[in-house]
């Protein structure tokens, strides 16, 4: 079974709510990179968005973007990361992992190629916010092959009459974007966001997560009936960078979210 | 995969969930504005009493003496604002106002789409903000004194690599955020559908008028048509109404910046593969890690990484040829022109007119070679000042 879904059926079976963080590959270099992802594990993080560095990164803000662009200049690539998962899944970290990537990575690669290698390495989900619904027929084609990874469905307050239609073969979860627009933004949410999240999870058969501008248990309390999981992108790099990658501080900031969450 | 968004394998909608209702809420109002007579005869109009069309299809007599072809210049320098850009401004703020939006962005380069579009913001009472490269801001700082009066205001974009490609990606995540009362304004033949097909749309006037002027002033139509290339708006604009015409050559000419073996050029298509960017599925300049490459040209108008997805598609199926043509010999061709005609062309439409000399060695002197004079070069004179000096051209 995908990690994913396992982890996700775990929480279910304990009535527990998922914590996901995001952090860019290769940052600060790929070996404190695998022990951060192991204290995370530890500490008890749920699922972690590996973010593909990207030239463009037209979705992400501008403490992302930074941290992309910088990871760009150290040399950091798909392939390397590819390498960096077969070693961190070789060194037993069976957290699942999802990859945050825009489309030419995919497409530079080769897509059938690229699942393939995803498949050999341990990668168990897709997150790619430039491949709309309309454009994904080309890389779903692979992701039929046997464990290959989930391809993550997105959804926006703005997708509306969109949402049963992308939500109908979703597998995994669903990522909600709960500011319109990017991350990075201060956490003054969607005014009708909770009846977006609210209407995502009437139509949802999956687990729904809220993403995109959070920083504490606190900032998702309100909509905590109604999601399944919360997502911190921006503010988790920024901690880190601001910490010096201090293993001890990430782990207290997820041990301490992860419980928050579900109090 | 939703066929009508795409020219053969490229074009497609590479953008967040989030643009895609916006993308369809727009495709569906040009859809229904360019059926409306009131929308059409309000373009005609502002075309017309505002940017001064149509503009003279000219007979460049001594220069085609010199290339020994009949050369004739499709005078887009003529058009308010020195260029052909001011053509899809037009259309799109018209489009935006019927749409209720207040506000427009844009992204600009050299400045030129910035300024077309501060003027049409201007025009008609909309708020205009641009965002620009810091560095671009440095370079072209009298473009951003024109936007400046004429109300917009300029955003500095210091992420990646401060140039217009950041631009872009910059009005990308404004428009995600603001679509609801703001319009994005594209200025070239690119990002995701319906944007190619719009600003094609709103610059085949150019082709339109070219073509009955031909018919008028020769009474047949042209063997060639060629027009420069950086995103590809003016050459879309220029093949349009002659890509059903199968004996009219179509020429594209992008910029060859230092050479395109030194890899500092802006030729996308002769170098680039197929990838993705700013939401179109196009050729690309891209490294060994499918990152987006800096483009090289002395024309900041050419100076993309990308092209625009029709004419990818158009090269693939071999309709039109695509070529390129270096800074020197730009430069050479800008200073020929001037002393020929009397006409100071923009850098970039120098690109067309310096290939047009190539073209017109294999030409027979009655043949007829229409080129499009994209914008004049007033807003190159530092520039062109800058490379003379380096050359020791005018001492």
């Amino acid at each position: 079974m995908n990690r994913i879904e396992e982890k996700l059926a775990q929480l279910k079976e304990q009535n527990k709510k998922a914590f996901i963080t995001y952090m860019t590959a290769g940052m600060p270099d790929f070996d404190k990179m695998q022990e951060i992802i192991r204290t995370q594990e530890q500490a008890g993080t749920d699922i972690i968005e590996l973010g593909i560095p990207f030239s463009d990164p037209v979705a992400d803000g501008p403490v992302i973007q930074d941290a992309s662009y910088h990871a760009i200049l150290k040399g950091v690539n798909l392939k390397k990361v590819l390498e960096a998962m077969k070693k961190l899944r070789s060194a037993k970290i069976e957290i699942p992992i999802v990859f945050m990537m825009y489309y030419n990575t995919i497409l530079h690669y080769g897509v059938e190629a690229f699942v393939d290698a995803c498949i050999e390495s341990g990668v168990d989900g897709l997150i790619i916010p430039d491949l709309p619904l309309e454009e994904q027929d080309e890389i779903k084609e692979f992701l039929q092959k046997e464990n290959a990874p989930i391809l993550i469905q997105l959804v926006s307050p703005v997708s509306k009459d969109r949402i049963p239609e992308i939500l109908k073969d979703a597998r995994g979860f669903v990522y909600c974007v709960s500011s319109m627009g990017v991350t990075g933004q201060e956490a003054t949410f969607h005014k009708s966001v909770i009846d977006y999240l609210g209407s995502v999870k009437e139509v949802s058969k999956i687990p729904v997560m809220m993403g995109f501008g959070i920083r504490t248990a606190e900032d998702v309390a309100p909509m905590k009936d109604i999601i399944d999981g919360a997502i911190v992108g921006s503010h988790f790099i920024r901690l880190m960078e601001e910490n010096d990658y201090d293993l001890q501080k990430i782990g207290t900031y997820c041990g301490t979210f992860k419980k928050e969450l579900n109090q | 995969m939703n066929k009508k968004s795409y020219y053969g394998a490229f074009g497609g909608q590479y953008v967040a969930e989030s643009l895609m209702n916006t993308l369809k809420e727009l495709d569906d109002a040009f859809e229904k504005y360019t059926k409306d007579e009131e929308f059409l005869k309000e373009v005609d109009y502002y075309l017309k009493q505002y940017v001064g069309r149509e503009t003279p299809l000219y007979f460049a007599s001594r220069l085609s003496e010199a290339y020994g072809t009949k050369i004739y210049l499709k005078r887009e320098d003529l058009n308010h604002t020195g260029a052909h850009k001011i053509n899809n401004v037009i259309g799109q703020i018209l489009l935006a106002k019927r749409m209720g939006k207040t506000k427009v962005i844009a992204e600009t380069g050299a400045g030129q789409h910035g300024v077309a579009t501060a003027t049409g913001a201007a025009l008609f009472n909309m708020e205009c903000t641009v965002y620009m490269g810091a560095e671009d801001m440095k370079r072209q700082s009298l473009n951003v004194m024109r936007m400046e009066m004429l109300g917009a205001k300029v955003v500095p974009v210091t992420s990646g690599s401060n140039t217009l490609k950041d631009a872009t990606n910059e009005a990308i995540r404004t428009w995600a955020k603001t679509a609801e009362d703001t319009f994005y304004v594209i200025g070239s033949a690119v990002g995701p559908y319906p944007y190619p097909k719009m600003v094609k749309y709103f610059q085949s006037v150019i082709s339109k008028e070219a073509k009955k002027q031909i018919l008028e002033q020769e009474g047949r139509l042209p063997d060639v048509v060629m027009a420069c290339v950086g995103g590809g708006s003016n050459s879309i604009g220029m093949f349009a109404d002659f890509i059903e015409e199968k004996d009219v050559k179509l020429i594209g000419v992008e910029a060859a910046g230092k050479g395109i073996e030194t890899g500092e050029h802006a030729s996308a298509m002769a170098l680039g593969e197929p990838g993705v960017l700013h939401g179109m599925r196009s050729y690309l300049l891209q490294d060994e890690d499918g990152n987006v490459q800096l483009a090289h040209s002395i024309s900041a108008g050419l100076d993309y990484p990308g092209v625009g997805p029709e004419h990818a598609y158009l090269k693939d199926s071999g309709r039109a040829e695509y070529v390129a043509i270096k800074d020197d010999e730009a430069m050479d061709a800008l200073m020929e022109l001037c002393k020929l005609e009397g006409i100071i062309p923009a850098i970039e439409s120098a690109h067309a007119v310096a290939y047009a000399k190539k073209q017109a060695k294999k030409m027979k002197p009655d043949d007829i070679m229409v080129v499009c004079l994209s914008g004049r070069g007033d807003k190159d004179v530092n520039t062109i000042a800058d490379y003379l000096a380096g050359k020791g051209y005018l001492n």
